[in-house]
Order: structure tokens, then sequence, then C-alpha cells
């Protein structure tokens, strides 16, 4: 309400610049997550040409030096010099969950929509969208990944040109995994914004003459993804979350690594607080990400202004 | 290799460095025998479903004791607490839940409880614990959604009357918020079950844990225990879900929205 | 009237579900005619405009549109539709699209017009409601008056040679029924075929070339609306119109 008008009160002026400054910390702090992922993949997939592959970026010994001088922060100077150390591997294994969540998410989209329209206009075929989305949601995801990895063995099954892609094939299975169980979810979301569209919609695009599925696709698609964008949202962000339970069936992805290192150096605490920020870091993007992309494709004159 | 890993992942990677998991096709209906060993060892499972089931609903209630307040401080709250409930609420629904629940385990670190005729282990303590603050977050999210639905004037209305501003909350808008946030609940509800089988991390033995060591032991039967699990949590959703419908229908309001 | 026949609608009779909703309807239009349906709400009007496009199915009778058997079960209705336009009570303009992207679909996507085309056809047919200057405002950001004039220049593209109106004004607050049914009077003049599903009497009594009287889903009455408005036959006629009047 109040965001439109100009403050009034020093108060209010003052909760005003709080909310800017911490805006653009915010923006810094994301500025500075994905300069630090994009330069240490850049770095690992041209060889090491910035620091040897397997490196910090910055040495730890110099942040650790620099961070003890100043007081204050001195005492956290070693912790700190550990994270710097560790960054290597966590930024490997976040590679593996930004592929993973991406390829499923965009995947499970292209399935999605299909079920979602059958969902809603189809009849004999309503009955298996409905089955297969009852029956993916129904169970947990851990559930279905044990299926395909241990169950099925879907691992052995990756096509030769598939195979040498990532390091491990069983990678393969769990995009399979995430895309079939996301699928499922994001055709709820879909198809709950679909039927939101006015029925007189589908009635003036039959007016003029379109076909039914024309119908669908140029009148009732454009309006209803826009419409489903801030529950999308939402699976966007539980897929990112839930891609970490990809290490349970050995996907080396930024679980997997944490849980790797802190079996080894028995630093839990500090190195799960580390990966929690990282998967928050991922989880924070995301949904800003969708935010600018809702206004974006928002309809001129209608209120899509959501809650705050 | 790793020299000792964090329970659940010890497990997984000593069973992919081992043997690959069943080979060659399996066949969709299974194996005669290997459903019997599924039978055979129902009772074992069904230990299992009563700690899935015990898990759940200790999350679910925990996370309304803690939820439901964290909404209001939304709604009707301000200043520095509603910032610390907005700030923890951020966290929690940020960040995925086996990590959660590992924090909770190792770091939290929280003991095992005596109650003098049964004891909880740790395990199920950071278990009910990480699914239940992590809940806490999502209902909040439901019930600050359901109160700030309900419209300004039912509080007028009940200040006018003579309540003061916590009755009027309490007598006016609450009874009609949570009706509004049973589709809400139903869904989280669900989600609490579905998750109950990620504390499979900290080595808690539900149901998907006790499905893992069962084929674990026999190979061969792999897809009929999972397949027969799988079954058991689909069951549990479903009948949940209708229970909270019939709820739903139950508790509205007559003429009204159920919504 | 040269009697071309160009529209009959003989005997037309509609069920929903076990509920008779049009009872034997019969009226002829010809070409360049305007035709408005009156009657009572759920008298069965909007239901018979609608039979006309196959937006409703009706069950019995025939209904030729230049000599075509419109009823006819291997008749493809987007074939149809292409050809008769119709403007709806509530706009029903795509909530998606501009003014210019309403209007443009149909060229573009029906008769498969290039997109350049179809724009320029969709400009045109603003330009001719009045709308030159609302190109590329979105409906929201229109008054119901503009999205109704956008609706009539959407029928419009496809170039249809019968258009129908279903209460076009209904929706509107009273200050902006007069632009649309400035436009409509427009069309009237150019000679284009119109069946109007109404409430505003004086528009039907200006342009009407003959008024057909539905209650009960049944024509009471139809004739030239000067005898319909000055010396109804049917005493039901008299006291509908009697009542609208009072309303006015």
């Amino acid at each position: 309400m109040a965001g439109a008008t100009r403050p009034a009160t020093v108060r209010e002026r003052v909760a005003d610049s709080d909310r800017s400054v911490g805006r653009l910390l915010l923006v810094a702090a994301g500025a500075l997550f994905w300069g630090w992922l994009v330069v240490s993949w850049v770095n690992r997939w041209l060889g090491g040409v910035l620091v040897p592959v397997g490196d910090p970026l910055v040495p730890p010994g110099a942040v650790e030096a620099t961070l003890a001088a100043i007081p204050g922060i001195a005492a956290y100077a070693a912790d700190a010099a550990f994270v710097v150390e560790l960054s290597p591997e966590i930024a490997r294994g976040t590679w593996l969950t930004v592929v993973i969540t991406a390829a499923s998410l965009v995947v499970g989209f292209f399935i999605a929509v299909p079920l979602a329209v059958t969902r809603v206009y189809g009849r004999f075929s309503a009955w298996v969208s409905l089955a297969y989305t009852e029956l993916l949601r129904g169970t947990p995801l851990l559930a279905q990944l044990f299926v395909l990895h241990y169950g099925l063995n879907l691992g052995s099954y990756v096509p030769d040109t598939l195979s040498g892609v990532f390091a491990r094939n069983v990678v393969w299975v769990a995009i399979v995994g995430f895309t079939l169980n996301g699928a499922a979810y994001q055709a709820e979301y879909i198809r709950g914004a679909i039927e939101s569209v006015e029925e007189g919609q589908i009635t003036a695009g039959r007016a003029i003459g379109l076909s039914k599925l024309e119908t669908i696709y140029y009148v009732v698609l454009p309006q209803g993804l826009r419409y489903a964008i801030p529950s999308w949202t939402n699976e966007f962000v539980y897929l990112i979350k839930y891609s970490s339970l990809a290490a349970f069936i050995t996907v080396p992805e930024l679980y997997y690594r944490a849980d790797q290192i802190a079996s080894e150096t028995f630093r839990y605490t500090l190195i799960f607080i580390v990966t929690g920020v990282t998967y928050l870091a991922l989880v924070l993007t995301a949904s800003k990400l969708m935010e600018r992309v809702e206004s974006r494709v928002s309809i001129p004159g209608l209120g899509v202004d959501r809650e705050r | 290799m790793a020299a000792g890993w964090t329970v659940a992942l010890a497990a997984v990677e000593s069973a992919a460095a081992g043997a690959p998991p069943i080979g060659g096709a399996p066949a969709i209906i299974g194996d005669a025998a290997d459903w019997e060993f599924v039978f055979r060892n129902a009772d074992y499972l069904g230990v299992g479903v009563l700690l899935t089931v015990g898990l759940t609903v200790a999350s679910i209630l925990l996370g309304f004791v803690v939820g439901f307040p964290a909404g209001a401080v939304e709604v009707y709250g301000g200043g520095y607490l509603k910032r610390a409930v907005n700030a923890a609420g951020v966290v929690l629904r940020g960040t995925p839940i086996v990590v959660i629940l590992i924090v909770m385990y190792f770091v939290v670190g929280v003991p095992q409880i005596n109650l003098g005729v049964v004891s909880i282990s740790s395990a199920v303590t950071a278990g009910i614990l990480g699914l239940g603050l992590r809940s806490a977050a999502y209902q909040s999210q439901i019930f600050r959604a359901s109160l700030a639905s309900v419209d300004a004037g039912q509080l007028e209305a009940g200040r006018s009357i003579g309540l003061s501003r916590l009755e009027a909350v309490r007598y006016v808008v609450v009874p009609q918020a949570l009706r509004r946030s049973i589709p809400g609940f139903q869904n989280e509800f669900t989600i609490v079950l579905k998750d109950t089988s990620i504390v499979f991390a900290i080595g808690l033995a539900e149901l998907l844990t006790r499905g893992y060591d069962l084929f674990s032991e026999r190979t061969t039967a792999v897809l009929e225990v999972i397949l027969f699990i799988s079954a058991i949590y689909f069951v549990l959703t479903f009948t949940t879900n209708r229970a909270l419908d019939y709820l739903g229908d139950y508790y509205a309001i007559p003429e009204g929205e159920s919504a | 009237m040269s009697d071309d026949g160009f529209l009959r609608v003989a005997d037309v009779s509609k069920w929903y579900g076990d509920e008779q909703v049009l009872h034997d309807v019969s009226f002829e239009m010809d070409r360049g005619d305007v035709t408005v349906l009156i009657g009572p709400s759920g008298s069965g009007k909007s239901t018979m405009l609608r039979c006309v496009n196959r937006l409703a199915e009706a069950q019995e009778g025939s209904i030729l549109l230049d000599g075509e058997e419109v009823l006819s079960p291997d008749l493809d209705v987007n074939d149809l539709r292409r050809e008769v336009g119709m403007v709806f009570q509530g706009f029903n303009l795509f909530a998606h699209l501009t003014a210019v992207g309403n209007v443009a679909l149909g060229p573009r996507r029906v008769l498969g017009l290039s997109e350049a085309a179809a724009r320029e056809r969709a400009e045109a047919q603003l330009e001719r409601v009045g709308l030159g200057d609302q190109f590329d405002s979105y409906p929201a950001e229109l008054s119901g008056g503009q999205q109704q004039r956008v609706g009539i220049a959407r029928a419009l593209a496809m170039e249809p040679k019968l258009l129908l109106f279903d209460e076009p004004t209904s929706a509107l607050d009273p200050e902006l029924i007069g632009e649309v049914l400035e436009v409509m009077h427009g069309l009237v003049d150019e000679g284009m075929t119109m069946l109007v599903v109404t409430h505003e009497m004086s528009f039907a009594r200006e342009v009407a070339d003959e008024i057909v009287f539905l209650d009960d889903g049944r024509v009471v009455e139809r004739g030239p609306p000067d005898q319909l408005f000055e010396r109804p036959e049917r005493e039901r006629t008299g006291r509908f119109l009697e009542r609208i009047a009072s309303h006015d």
C-alpha cells in the first residue's frame, strides 16, 4: 500500500533506507556467490587456468592472515580459511546440483504441460494423467529414486552417447527420477492455472474458428502458464532442495560432497552450515529470478501483484 | 575413498562399491520367492510404518504448535520479532530437509531422551525436531495467508461488540482462518508424511530405511521391497488426504466457501 | 427485400437434458438484413443465436446458411465459424493479447495470413471501430466500451458474411453503451448482415428489418419493428414491450 507513496515519517524513511541497504547487501552477496561459482567452474573446465584444479580461488592462508589482523573477526579466521579450503569441492558439487535441477525442471515442464492439458480437457487420457500425478505425488521421492536405481538399475541402460557426459551414469538416473516426479507436481500447478482461465476465452477462440487444440495453444496456455508462475516457482525451489536426495543413489552433488568432506574432517557444524547457506543462495536466486520473470511477462492492466 | 561417512551415505556408498544393484532385466511383477520374502518380513516393515506415522504426527503437531503463533506474528506482529520469525522461516524453507536433519543430528546433537518407560533415541528426536521445525516454517505461511484472508471488517465487528483485539482475533478471526487453512494443511501433512522417509539419512529405522535394510539383505528382492513400501506410502497419503477432505467438509461453514 | 433466404432457421428445437429450451423456432433473413431477437431473460434468444454458429448444438430442425445446412454433422464447425462472426456480452477478449493481437489472431491462425498482413488487417478493423489510438493496449487497460469495440473488430477481421451479437451492451455502464451502438449503426449502414440479441429497444426499432420476439423458447411473434412495437398481435408481446419501456 504505502510502497507507492512517499514515506512520510522519519521512522518510515529510516526503515526504507534499511530495506534498500538490505537489498544492496543481498545483491552484492548474490554477485559474489555466483561469481565464485562461475569462476570455479570455468577454472575446472579449462583445466586450471587460474589456479590448479582442486585449489581454492584464493589461498586459505592469505584469508586466514587477513582476517586474523581484523579485531573482532580474528577468532573466526581459522574457520574462514577452512571454508575457503573446501570451497572447490562445494563448487564442484553445486555444479551437479544446478545441472540436475535445471535439466529435470525443463524436461519435466514439457511432460507436465500435456499432462495438465489432458487432465483438464481429455476424457480417458484425463484418467491416465490423474493416475500418474497421484501415484508420483503419493509416494516419497526417495522411494522413487530407489526404484529407478536399486530396483530397475536404470544406470546400466544409459546409452553410450550419454554415458560419458557425467562422471557417474547414475546422474542420469537422478535426472530421470526428478523429471518424472517434478512433472507430476508441475502438472498439478499448471492444471490449477489452466482451470482458472475463464470459460469465455475458450468460447471466443472457438467462435473465430480456432480448433479446440488451437484454442488451448494460442489462448488458454499463454494465460494459464502466466498464472502458474508463482506456484511453479515453488516447484523450482522444491526441486533445488530435493535434488540433495540424489546423494543417496551416489550422485556426487552438493550434499554428497559436503557429507564426504564432513566424514573426512569431522567438522560437521561448519560444513553443513556452509552447505545449507549454499542451498539457500540457490533457492533465493531461483525465487528472485522467477519474480523477475513474472513481472516481465505479466499482462498489462491485470493486477498480478502478489502478496509480499 | 572416504574413511567414514555419515550414517546412511556410508551404507549407500558401500553398496555401490560392492556388487552393483541387481543386474539383468528385472521382471515387472517380480519373483514369487522374493514376494514371499517381502511378506515374511511384513511385520518388520510394519514397525517401520508405526514409526513413520508416529514421526509424521509428532512433526505435524510440533509444526502446528510453533507454526501457528509464527503465522500470527507475521500477520499481527511487528518489529524485531516479526523479522526474526521471517528470517527463520526463509532459512528453514530454503534449506533441504536432509541438511536440516543432519544439522539437528550432528550439530545440535540432541541427546537420547529417557522417559523411564520408553527412551527416545537421539535420531528420533532429531527427526521430529527437523521435520517439525521445517513444517512449522511452512505451516506459518499457511496460517499467515489464511489469517490475512479473513476480512478486516471481521476484526472491526469483533472490536465493536467490545472484544479486546486479542479476543477478537481469538474468537472471530482464528475460527474462520483455521477452516480456510485446511487445504494447505492437507498438502503439508502429505509432504511431512513423505519426507519422513528422508530420516533415512540419520539412520532412523522407519519404513523406507527398513525397506533398504531388507533389500540389502536379499538383493534379488529390491524391486519387490520398494514397490511394496511405495504402495504403503501411497495408501497412507491417500487415506490422509481423504480424511482431511472429510474434515474440511465437516467443518465447512454452511453455504460459505469450504476453502 | 430481395428474399434470397440467406439464413433460414426452421423448426429448431433444443434441450438441455430434459428441459426443452427452444421449441420449433423459425425465422428467415436476407443478405444485408438486420434481425433482432428480443424477449425476457431465459427466453432462449442467446441459445438460438449460439445454435447458428454451433457454439450450442440444436437437436432438431434446420439452419440453412447461404444454402448450406449448418446443423449437418459433416460440417466443419471451424469453417462455419470463420464465416460467422460473434460478439459476446462479456467481450471475452483474449486477456494476454493487445487490441491488435486480439483482432489479428483469427486472420493469422485461422485464415493463415502472414504476421504483417494479419497486423495490417487488424489495424484497419480497429480504425473502423474508432480505436486507431489503442492498437497496443491490453484488454485490462481499456474501458468496457473500448473492449467491446475491439470485440467487434475481432469479429469483423474474419470478413464474416454474418455477424452475431449476443447482448453486446448488457455488460456496459450506461454512458459507454452509445459508442458501441454507434459502431453497430455504422455496420448496418455498410450493409452488414446482422443477427442481434439485445435489450436496446430504440436501437432495434431504428435498424431492424425484422424483430423476432421469443418467450419460453418459442417465437411468439415476428414482424417489422413498426408493426411489432405499435400494433403487436399478441398480448404477451405487448406486455413485454410495456415492461421494457417502463424501465427506460
